[in-house]
């Protein structure tokens, strides 16, 4: 594969060319965000939060330590396209690039992330394309049609990632408590974590109703990640709203913003998202501040919750909502991943709390 | 949590002066600590013997005490200044161990004194190896498998056990002094009983060998609260068996996953947790085996490091700063980060760049020694090089070393260089590749990680493309792209640098400046931290003016080290006083120069004729001051004023007549000054014609070598022709033989002046201890002179001002001159900040750098008032001690000679010569017997003169050894001495006797080539056991004043 030239356009109009590594005419268009993470790509690439996105790294060098499938998130690749500054290209057996390509993932490198990341710092989360073509003028009006496409779909994203089958994981722990996990576009590691934990826990599509979860009779129910807007999503609202109270919840990232819904709070959009694996959260349930992962580019408001809910998680960042807990419905969730992958693991004490909660 | 109530003063411990292993980066994070406890209105006691840092600049700390840290003198500042607490995690390995002191001695108790960040356990926990161990034990962390060693013979049991190659860590050593890797049986037994004899406590870890993992650093911190971030991961280019501080290190680390990398950070948060450390830095080591991915500790400091000081500069975090605040009570929460000014410190920074720290040597310097690299450190300093892309970086880092303009320069490959770890490794793994190596064929016999080796790979390959392919824009954008200078563009092209930089301007092919803003551009930051990169256009920033552009000195080495970087930063404040804004350009990550609140504008760069012409391009100076970073930017001041820049201060003409020989020969002709009698001989037969005219003894040295290479004093034609056997290959008629007239037993002295277009303030007339024949970086002095007439100082006072006068000078001068018979010889002038210009202005409190930035600046007297300022009216003695890293070199001889080879020296300062030279002799960690034998070992023509010296002695109740010879020549004197053989006359001889520990001190004098090496032997054990060993006359005379003073007791403590 010859290497030529490429771009990405922003909706705005603006253009920063590259090079092209992908396959020739696989282009895409998604919402355009950056992570801050120094490792972890495949993790990201395969974390169904980034359905519909195109991926900006700031860490220029991309694709150093190979792939591996034991380190994917999901049963498939999410992004829309990757952009780096450089991506591993030497000759070895198996590598990062190839993944990418054999999955039809444009990629574009060499170029001029930063530049970038400030734009969107400065103006907000954009939708952009990744576009294979001689000029920019060209450029620019292949990813118009792309961007009005894809924009065009389907709105609830979750629908879009989460299972449509139910299934059933056998935990590790026989004396654990049987959770129902409803799949928002789940990561992988959060059902691992589950699954040390708890003796049995059953994955229900995002579209399930209060009826189906009651008739499994769970100890607890856990809201999952996902990616998009929360006001996009059908029926799981709705769901949560009548489970709230009756068994212990526990929500991460999408199940977070869904809980507060159900709650009656507002979700908003964040200018730029929160995306990397360094943001300080002051956590008031264990008492202490920890690093953790995010990657979400919406957030619960604080003013429209209830009084019964605590914030009990904060970002010392932007001080925006991090996290919720009604303790007379024993109803909690956090906007970060505390089963991380990629980034920092102390979080996942949240787990044991939820499991505490349901016993 | 806030401050801790009720404290009010603070001690602070430096690290003493600069050694292998614990260097300049502990001037950078005491002097952080002191500003930031400052700011928050402490009172600030901060105890260091180096006069040579900021940190012992009056104005860093309430009150500064430049006096030995040893437990007698710290014990009775702190008795006179009552502190409320002591930070003992700022200044390095010596500062904690003086806390442990302390503690053990009673004195915290006694004084109610708390000690911050760090108490005696957690010290303990962190470096008592078996203690260490228990606790990583307890955490569930691996480590290699080891046993602490206490005797030879159990040493040998553990070598059994273990199997070869072994690792040996002598415990409580700094750098690893000491240690080492054993790969059979017999290295493993002359290595043991050192290291036995080399740990204060006689211990040594012996442990199994983890050659070839790979090595990873994080630099963490941790609260009261608990709270943990690491700050910043490195990964070491070099796989374990390489001392870290030797290893070329890349930030953040890049081939780790982020699942092993996740489980590295829980593994460093439960270990920094179960040590105990509540506030502050710490840094953990690992290796990582790369085919199984098995993990294991090396080790933990609990404290500021190298190692954090490089992390504060590559992340722009200020670990020291943060360090000291929360151990004064705060948590990291509460605290702000400086770089965003928006965001909290407790974070972990995000980082869009690449950092490589490459270390800078100076094996040239001590012949003999084998430049390898092992688990004992050996670098002299480092340079730091940030780029978009590791290529970019490490390329950088290469020019940063100012070896030479390419950077990765070709070399004849040598496969055992590629193979083993030694400083000039990386440029073997380029030409391996040039050669058509695979990174497979490369990796199998460095064990370096693949990913970096590709990374070098195409580079090389790149290379090739450049010499194959026309030059085009495209190509060269690429070439900049991955860090090419424009010299290594030229030689694979064939196009002149100038051309290469008028086609790069005309194109706009030029590097943007970006900033170092802790979170990879999530936040606005408003930091004027940048470097460099090709990869992007340059963003609208908006710069003070009007600014000047201030040369640093790039990497520490011998010679050139922490006191340039005293002049850069001390001048920074004066210049802005002046109404100018201040851009400082650097390379060097462990100094206070290059901490971003230091200047105006910070712009961590190479300091190379190309990458200053960018940064002036870009920042459009009103000029550039070359005086005060030492050599490096006066050597880049003629090309940057060639093209059209302008130089602050004396023109490069008064430049020229100091550096130019022929010129200065001619001036002080004119001046009527005396100089030696000098000549230049291409031959033997020249050299004896010429050698009649200027007498022996002469000093003899070819031609274009630096830093007095081959440098020998002849004393007779017998040792002439042998020079000429030896040397001759390097002498002929294009590059003849430089013959010097020398100074015998003559009196050398430092002069130190600043002037203006009217005015000159002399700063002081330093007055070496060393006869001539030593260079001065290595000779203790003292001021104000002690043996000097005052009528020949007034006229050495008088002949400096004159010499000012005539070159002109504006800002710094330096001179070097000679005093034989009252009669005053000019030896060599600098026309910039010298070494010994922060040495001055602390023994004689005059503002020598604020001076001479006035001076500079073309202040006149009215405005100046020179007259202020006189060094005369000084009270008190200051007397420079020097300290020499041999012991770090055990091929290397330890006798003194024209070329230098300290790493650091230390003040001693007291009412009294006696006293300061005391001082200044304990700061340099030389143990003083009290009793015992001395070793005597003396050249004819010193028997006489040191006779007096020898009765004292043994008045003193030393008794006495010596070789045949002076024992002979005191029998004859009346004198008990018993007779020893030398090394040649069987055994056992007096080198079995200092090995077998009878002799408490050794005075050793000696000249001439055979002599010199007949006494290695001597030298050299004592080097290796510790023992003082006096090679010159008048410092013996000296060391045994110092010997008396402190037989006396009694001593004073002040701050400046």
């Amino acid at each position: 594969m010859s290497m030529t030239k490429g771009f990405l356009v922003l909706e705005s109009g603006e253009t920063f060319s590259g090079l092209w590594q992908g396959e020739e005419r696989v282009e895409r268009a998604g919402e355009v965000v950056f992570n801050t993470s120094h490792s972890g790509y495949e993790e990201m690439a395969t974390d169904p939060s980034y359905f519909g996105q195109i991926l900006v790294l700031t860490a220029p060098q991309q694709g150093n330590y190979g792939e591996d499938d034991k380190w994917w998130e999901s049963r498939r690749i999410w992004i829309e396209g990757f952009v780096c500054v450089e991506l591993q290209n030497s000759w070895r057996e198996k590598t990062w690039k190839q993944k990418l390509i054999k999955h039809g993932v444009p990629i574009l490198t060499d170029i001029d992330t930063r530049t970038l990341v400030l734009k969107l710092r400065e103006r907000g989360t954009m939708w952009g394309a990744l576009v294979h073509e001689s000029s920019p003028e060209k450029a620019l009006e292949r990813a118009r049609q792309l961007i009005a496409e894809k924009q065009k779909g389907e709105k609830d994203w979750v629908h879009l990632t989460s299972r449509r089958q139910e299934e059933t994981l056998k935990g590790d722990n026989p004396r654990g408590p049987r959770i129902a996990a409803l799949d928002l576009g789940c990561k992988e590691n959060s059902l691992r974590e589950l699954k040390r934990r708890c003796s049995e826990i059953r994955i229900f599509p995002s579209r399930a109703t209060p009826e189906q979860i009651r008739a499994y009779n769970p100890d607890g129910i856990f809201l999952s990640n996902g990616p998009g807007d929360p006001a996009d999503v059908q029926q799981a609202p709705e769901t949560v709203r009548a489970l709230v109270g009756w068994k212990p919840i526990f929500g991460i990232c999408m199940g977070h913003q869904i809980l507060g819904r159900a709650l009656g709070g507002e979700t908003y959009k964040l200018k730029f998202g929160h995306r990397g694996s360094n943001h300080p959260i002051k956590d008031s349930l264990l008492n202490k501040i920890y690093m953790t992962s995010q990657n979400h580019g919406y957030a619960v408001k604080l003013e429209s919750l209830p009084k019964t809910v605590q914030v009990t998680h904060v970002n010392l960042n932007d001080n925006t909502v991090a996290g919720i807990f009604d303790p007379t419905r024993k109803a909690m969730s956090v906007q970060f991943h505390p089963e991380s992958h990629p980034g920092p693991h102390e979080a996942s004490e949240l787990f044991d709390f939820f499991i505490g909660q349901t016993q | 949590m806030p401050r801790k109530q009720g404290l009010k003063k603070v001690v602070i411990l430096g690290s003493g002066p600069i050694v292998i292993g614990q260097a300049c980066e502990f001037d950078y994070s005491g002097t952080q600590a002191c500003k930031a406890l400052m700011k928050e209105g402490l009172e600030v006691v901060l105890i260091n013997s180096n006069p040579a840092t900021i940190m012992t600049d009056p104005e860093i700390a309430s009150k500064v005490y430049i006096e030995p840290l040893k437990l007698t003198y710290v014990e009775k500042i702190l008795r006179q200044e009552r502190p409320d607490a002591i930070i003992p995690t700022l200044g390095g390995q010596t500062a904690l161990n003086l806390a442990l002191e302390l503690d053990k001695a009673g004195i915290l108790k006694e004084l109610g004194i708390e000690l911050l960040a760090a108490t005696p356990e957690v010290i303990r926990a962190a470096e008592d190896r078996e203690k260490f161990r228990d606790i990583l034990d307890t955490v569930g962390a691996r480590y290699p498998r080891s046993f602490m060693v206490r005797t030879y013979e159990q040493g040998m049991q553990v070598a059994d056990d273990l199997g070869f190659p072994l690792i040996l860590r002598p415990n409580y050593t700094l750098g690893g002094g000491g240690g080492g890797i054993a790969y059979s049986r017999e290295e493993y037994q002359s290595k043991i009983a050192q290291g036995l004899h080399e740990s204060p406590t006689s211990e040594v870890l012996v442990e199994e060998s983890i050659l070839g993992w790979q090595e990873f650093e994080l630099e963490v911190m941790r609260d009261k609260a608990g709270t943990f971030v690491v700050i910043c991961s490195i990964e070491n280019f070099d796989p374990c068996g390489v001392h870290t501080g030797d290893s070329i290190t890349v930030a953040p680390q890049q081939t780790l996953s982020d699942v092993a990398y996740q489980a590295m950070r829980d593994e460093a948060r439960k270990i920094i947790e179960a040590v105990g450390v509540e506030t502050g830095g710490a840094n953990i080591q690992f290796a990582v085996n790369p085919a199984t991915g098995e993990r294991v500790v090396i080790e933990m400091n609990p404290r500021v490091s190298r190692s954090s000081a490089l992390a504060s500069k590559a992340t722009g975090f200020p670990i020291a700063k943060i360090a000291a605040l929360l151990a004064i009570g705060y948590n990291l929460e509460e605290l702000r980060n400086d770089i965003t000014g928006t965001t909290p410190c407790c974070y972990e920074p995000a980082l869009d760049y690449v950092v490589t720290k490459i270390p800078r040597f100076a094996f040239e310097k001590f012949s003999g020694t084998k430049d390898q690299l092992t688990t004992q450190m050996r670098s002299v300093g480092e340079v730091m090089g940030i780029g978009r892309t590791f290529k970019e970086s490490l390329q950088k880092a290469l020019l940063s070393l100012e070896e030479n303009d390419l950077g990765a320069t070709p070399v004849i490959l040598d496969e055992a260089l590629l193979a083993s770890g030694n400083s000039k490794r990386i440029y073997h793994v380029f030409q391996a590749f040039r050669e058509g190596q695979t990174v497979d064929e490369v990796m199998a016999k460095t064990a370096i990680n693949p990913w970096f080796l590709e990374q070098v790979e195409e580079l090389a390959h790149f290379e090739k493309h450049m010499h194959n392919t026309p030059l085009t824009l495209e190509l060269l954008r690429a070439a900049k792209k991955r860090g090419f200078s424009d010299a290594a563009i030229a030689k694979q092209t064939g196009h002149s640098v100038e051309e290469l930089r008028q086609m790069r301007w005309q194109n706009k092919i030029v590097p943007a400046y970006f900033q170092v803003d802790t979170c990879a551009g999530e936040f606005r930051s408003e930091t004027p931290y940048f470097y460099s990169t090709y990869f992007s256009p340059q963003q609208e920033m908006k710069l003070a003016r009007p600014m000047l552009a201030l040369l640093g000195s790039g990497p520490n080495r011998i010679g050139q080290g922490v006191e340039f970087d005293y002049s850069c930063v001390r001048s920074v404040r004066e210049f802005q006083k002046n109404g100018l804004k201040v851009a400082m350009i650097n390379s060097n990550p462990e100094t206070v120069s290059t901490d971003y609140d230091t200047s105006d504008a910070l712009f961590f760069e190479p300091l190379t004729t190309e990458s200053v012409l960018e940064i002036m391009r870009f920042i459009e100076p009103i000029g550039f001051v070359a005086q005060l970073g030492g050599q490096t930017p006066i050597n880049l001041a003629h090309k940057l004023v060639k093209v059209g820049q302008k130089l602050l201060g004396s023109s490069l003409e008064s430049i020229d007549m100091a550096e130019d020989r022929a010129l200065f020969v001619r001036i002080c002709q004119e001046l009527k000054f005396q100089i030696p009698r000098s000549g230049m001989a291409a031959n033997f037969a020249e050299a004896c014609t010429i050698a009649e005219r200027i007498a022996y003894p002469i000093i003899c040295r070819p031609s274009y070598v630096l830093g007095g290479r081959r440098m020998e004093i002849v004393e007779s034609e017998e040792e002439l022709k042998v020079y000429f056997d030896r040397h001759g290959s390097y002498i002929s008629k294009e590059a003849p033989c430089l013959m010097d007239q020398f100074l015998d037993q003559a009196l050398e002295v430092d002069v130190d002046l600043v002037r203006g277009p009217d005015w000159t303030v002399i700063g002081g007339v330093i007055e070496h201890i060393e006869a001539a024949g030593v260079h001065s970086g290595d000779s203790m002095g003292v001021v104000p002179p002690q043996r000097l007439k005052d009528e020949t100082c007034r006229r050495i006072e008088d002949l400096s001002r004159r010499l000012a006068d005539r070159l002109n000078v504006l800002g710094f001068l330096n001179l070097q001159l000679a005093v034989k018979n009252d009669e005053i010889f000019m030896l060599e002038a600098n026309p910039r900040s010298s070494r010994s210009v922060p040495f001055i202005a602390k023994a004689t409190g005059i503002p020598l750098v604020d001076l001479g930035v006035k001076g500079i600046l073309g202040l006149k007297a009215k405005d100046v008032k020179p007259e202020r300022y006189d060094w005369h009216a000084v009270k008190g003695v200051a007397v420079k001690g020097v300290v020499f890293p041999f012991k770090k070199f055990p091929e290397a001889d330890s006798i003194l000679g024209p070329e230098m080879k300290s790493t650091g020296e230390t003040m001693g300062r007291g009412p009294d010569y006696a006293e300061a030279l005391l001082k200044a002799v304990v700061a340099c960690d030389l143990q003083l017997p009290t009793e015992g034998e001395v070793f005597l070992s003396l050249r004819e023509k010193d028997k006489g003169d040191l006779f007096p010296l020898i009765q004292d002695l043994r008045q003193m109740g030393f008794t006495l050894s010596a070789t045949r010879g002076t024992a002979a020549y005191l029998h004859e004197q009346g004198v008990e001495c018993e007779a020893v053989k030398k090394v040649h006359e069987g055994r056992p001889h007096c080198v079995d006797r200092i090995r077998s520990g009878e002799v408490a001190f050794v005075i050793n004098t000696t000249s001439g080539r055979t002599s010199i090496e007949a006494s290695f032997g001597i030298r050299r054990s004592c080097v290796d056991y510790s023992i003082p060993c006096i090679t010159e006359s008048d410092a013996a005379k000296a060391f045994v004043l110092a010997l008396k003073k402190r037989k006396q007791g009694d001593f004073s403590v002040n701050p400046l």
